[in-house]
């Protein structure tokens, strides 16, 4: 049994008239500890299938299928209030914004916010927010008004809000879109520490190659439907689908593909610029 | 000659307050003619406050913002018109958007510019074939658009007042790859059209080194480099030095030169690396 | 941009700064109702003297206090004058008269005391509510004192949680307006010219792209405090505790004996006292 089964998934949404198709017989295993990243251009449905796993879609009526949370159908009719919210307590959630997910005016009480509604005793809580502060590389600003802080720094305490409820996994919903090349190197660092140290199950959405290939996993969601899945390599490989899907190779891989379609057998890794220089020094005997 | 020129020019927030910073610090520059020149610096370098300098949002403490050769804060009241004939683009544009439809959005600067009617017309539909809206989308009321054709009317919404200069601050901000190009695919179609001078604001090194000709790097409120783009790659110890990098394919070069692989330095896009090594890879079978 | 400031917070470590926030509250009303009781030269004084000694062990510099003082100061002249002017005090108080003016000395006494009342009540609750307390501190301790409330179904976190999240999002939204100004400025959109029709109008570009904005961010805030599994005040802890300490008695010993020293004075000093 996976940590999260999705089976025959379909979603729309009622727009006006006709129903909008969002997501179609999607279906996916996701193992508990995995690092995956869920790849598509805007409107591909990758963030509706996020919100679903958090069950924070405002009508379901277009949903059909099944997802299964360690074990758990949430997604049948006899989940009560009670169990969403165990739910949420084990899937937390970043999401795009920075700005509209902190709540409150200083640093450490925003990061309080989640372990306060969890109704933990007061020691627990300010043990859960020093260490979620720590691991987020933010503690030196535990005094500080969020609006001052830069975007990625933002975006760290609201890591660090859902640290400290301990999920057992992190969905990051396009979380660096809006963040600088410095911020965005944050919070991608921040998410595979999670993973590799602290044994977090990731799912991040993007649609940066850079930060996918990252993963362990990746999955290229186009039109609703799953079009790819597996290693960062093994989707690279598919370049011209990737393209036919608004996606764009990490420049690297891009470079050594356009080689190989002229003939030049390079063979080695090319995920990142490191194995890519690797690969071409290999070829000429470096 | 050049267009814009920006000469020793200072800017001071909360001056004579404890305070008091300084957002720029000396700066020159020189826009050129029918040139893409792209400004690169970290977020809080000073590069937004210089952006809104040269349409006139922001007035320089000290120096001066010429315009084909003519200050632009010789006579204040007239500051609008330099709006008209430098456009700028903001930050995440499709916030500004509030008309009813697409259309009346994107004819707000015409109007403004107490244009007639026909005129306004003809401005919108020349605006929106430069981003690729079609007809059918500039009826439509601009909230139902999808993200990247908000930010094409937006940007359409400026274009529409022909500005001799189109200044643009991260334009393909948040954008996914295939909305990325279009938006950069607009930008180059208003430019060839119009002859105007382009100014991009950027954080993507890449990016820079795919559309820009020349480059200006701000870094703490000062410029750190400026020229012709070769001449600011070139630099890479010192581009690396501020934080900011230097575009993947230099470090790539710059990587494999370490190994041994004699590679030209003047490399910066797929384009260029995908030649120079098919040529050092043919010569090596 | 980021020096927007909220409330007039003054930073610093003096000894009403840590004054727990629920007592600065009790503090600051028996502070506005010692102002009220003061009735005669002596108990002016002593209140002038309590304004003058709040600013010097709160340390907030004299010029920062003065700029709260300016806001009010035509308002403050305005009665001053009034009472000047109005008092009809006895045939001996006469100072000065012609044709239907008469000043009074009574009449200035009671200036002067009117203009004492205001500007200690101003520097009182601007030291003990605005200066030494941020706004969040403030809304935690209006919780905190109003919940017994909840027993009578008054919902009180409900209304501390929306002062809260509005604390939180005035400076995005100060600066947004900004933003979306400069945007429209730059398609040629004109806030300082023309009649006040037309500047009202010229506001339209601004306003809707900011209600648009606020509702977005209303929705996704939400959003992001249900998934942090926030389900209202029920079962809700809290981190922080305020717990008073001899400070806040030795506040509340003195607010006390101030309190009564003007009674007293008010009783026992010789001195003119207020009238009509």
């Amino acid at each position: 049994m996976s940590y999260i089964e999705i089976r025959d998934l379909n979603f729309s949404y009622r727009d006006d008239e006709k129903p909008l198709s969002v997501l179609r017989d999607v279906s996916l295993d996701i193992e508990k500890g995995e690092y995956v990243a869920i790849v598509g251009h805007n409107g591909s449905g990758k963030s509706t299938l996020a919100k679903l796993l958090n069950l924070v879609i405002d009508d379901y009526e277009g949903f059909e299928g099944s997802i299964k949370v360690d074990g758990k159908e949430i997604t049948s009719s006899d989940m009560t209030e009670d169990d969403i919210y165990e739910l949420r307590k084990k899937i937390g959630m970043v999401f795009q914004n920075p700005d509209n997910q902190l709540v409150a005016t200083i640093v450490e009480e925003d990061v309080a916010f989640g372990p306060e509604n969890l109704g933990l005793p007061r020691e627990e809580i300010r043990a859960r927010v020093d260490g979620a502060l720590m691991t987020v590389g933010m503690t030196a600003y535990a005094k500080h008004e969020p609006h001052r802080l830069s975007g990625g720094q933002k975006q760290r305490i609201a890591i660090a809000g859902i640290i400290a409820m301990k999920p057992e996994c992190i969905i990051f919903d396009e979380s660096t879109a809006m963040l600088d090349p410095m911020g965005r190197r944050e919070v991608v660092d921040t998410m595979e520490k999670l993973n590799r140290e602290e044994g977090k199950t990731v799912i991040t959405i993007t649609h940066y190659m850079d930060e996918a290939v990252r993963a362990d996993r990746v999955i290229v969601i186009d039109d609703g439907k799953v079009v790819l899945d597996g290693k960062p390599s093994e989707i690279f490989a598919e370049d011209k689908l990737l393209r036919q899907c608004g996606l764009d190779l990490p420049l690297c891989a891009d470079l050594l593909l356009r080689l190989r379609a002229r003939g030049f057998s390079l063979k080695g890794e090319i995920n990142t610029p490191e194995q890519c220089a690797q690969t071409i020094a290999d070829a000429l005997g470096k | 000659m050049s267009k814009i020129k920006i000469e020793n020019v200072c800017y001071v927030y909360d001056g004579g307050t404890p305070f008091e910073t300084v957002a720029l610090d000396n700066i020159n520059i020189e826009i050129r003619e029918n040139t893409v020149t792209g400004i690169i610096g970290h977020t809080g370098s000073g590069k937004s406050t210089l952006v809104q300098m040269f349409n006139g949002l922001i007035k320089p403490t000290s120096g001066k913002i010429l315009l084909d050769g003519v200050d632009i804060w010789e006579k204040p009241k007239e500051i609008s018109k330099v709006r008209f004939r430098v456009g700028l683009v903001m930050q995440y544009p499709e916030y500004q958007l509030f008309e009813e439809t697409v259309r009346a959005d994107i004819a707000f600067g015409p109007k403004n510019m107490g244009l007639d009617d026909a005129e306004v017309a003809r401005r919108v539909h020349e605006a929106a074939s430069f981003v690729g809206l079609d007809e059918s989308s500039l009826d439509k009321s601009p909230f139902d658009l999808s993200g990247g054709q908000k930010r094409r009317a937006a940007i359409a919404g400026v274009m529409a007042m022909r500005p001799e200069v189109l200044v643009l601050d991260e334009p393909s901000a948040g954008l996914d790859p295939a909305g990325k190009n279009t938006i950069f695919d607009g930008i180059k179609r208003y430019a060839a059209a119009t002859g105007a001078a382009v100014i991009i604001v950027s954080h993507s090194m890449d990016d820079m080194a795919k559309y820009c000709e020349d480059l200006v790097v701000l870094s703490h409120s000062k410029v750190v480099m400026s020229g012709k783009r070769n001449e600011v790659f070139g630099q890479g110890e010192l581009l690396e030095k501020i934080g900011l990098g230097v575009p993947q394919m230099t470090g790539l070069m710059m990587m494999l030169r370490e190994k041994g692989i004699d590679v030209p330095a003047d490399i910066y896009t797929v384009d260029d690396a995908e030649a120079a090594l098919a040529r050092i890879l043919g010569g090596a079978l | 941009m980021s020096s927007i400031a909220l409330g007039q917070y003054y930073p610093s470590k003096s000894f009403m700064h840590r004054l727990d926030p629920r007592m600065k509250i009790i503090i600051g009303i028996a502070y506005i109702v010692a102002s009220f009781l003061c009735t005669n030269v002596f108990s002016f004084a002593l209140l002038l003297l309590s304004a003058v000694v709040l600013i010097v062990i709160s340390r907030i510099p004299i010029k920062v206090v003065l700029r709260s003082i300016k806001a009010i100061i035509f308002i403050m002249l305005f009665t001053a004058v009034l009472n000047v002017f109005w008092t009809k005090g006895k045939p001996e108080e006469l100072l000065f008269s012609w044709q239907f003016i008469n000043i009074y000395s009574s009449g200035l006494y009671n200036a002067a005391f009117i203009v004492v009342r205001i500007v200690s009540m101003i520097i009182g609750t601007s030291i003990f509510l605005t200066y030494t307390t941020t706004p969040i501190q403030l809304t935690d301790a209006l919780e905190r004192l109003l919940s017994p409330l909840k027993v009578i179904k008054v919902p009180v976190h409900e209304f501390a949680m929306m002062m809260t999240i509005a604390l939180r999002f005035i400076p995005t939204i100060v600066e947004e307006t900004g933003k979306i100004m400069s945007a429209q400025k730059a398609r040629g959109a004109d806030f300082t010219n023309g009649s006040i029709s037309k500047r009202a109008k010229a506001l339209v570009p601004v306003l809707i792209p900011l209600f648009v904005s606020a509702f977005r961010r209303a929705g996704e805030l939400a959003t992001a405090m249900t998934c942090r599994c926030y389900r209202g005040g029920e079962g809700r802890t809290r981190m922080t505790k305020l717990t008073l300490t001899y400070r806040d008695f030795v506040a509340l010993f003195f607010i006390a004996a101030f309190i009564a020293g003007i009674v007293l004075l008010n009783i026992f000093a010789p001195g003119y006292t207020m009238g009509g």
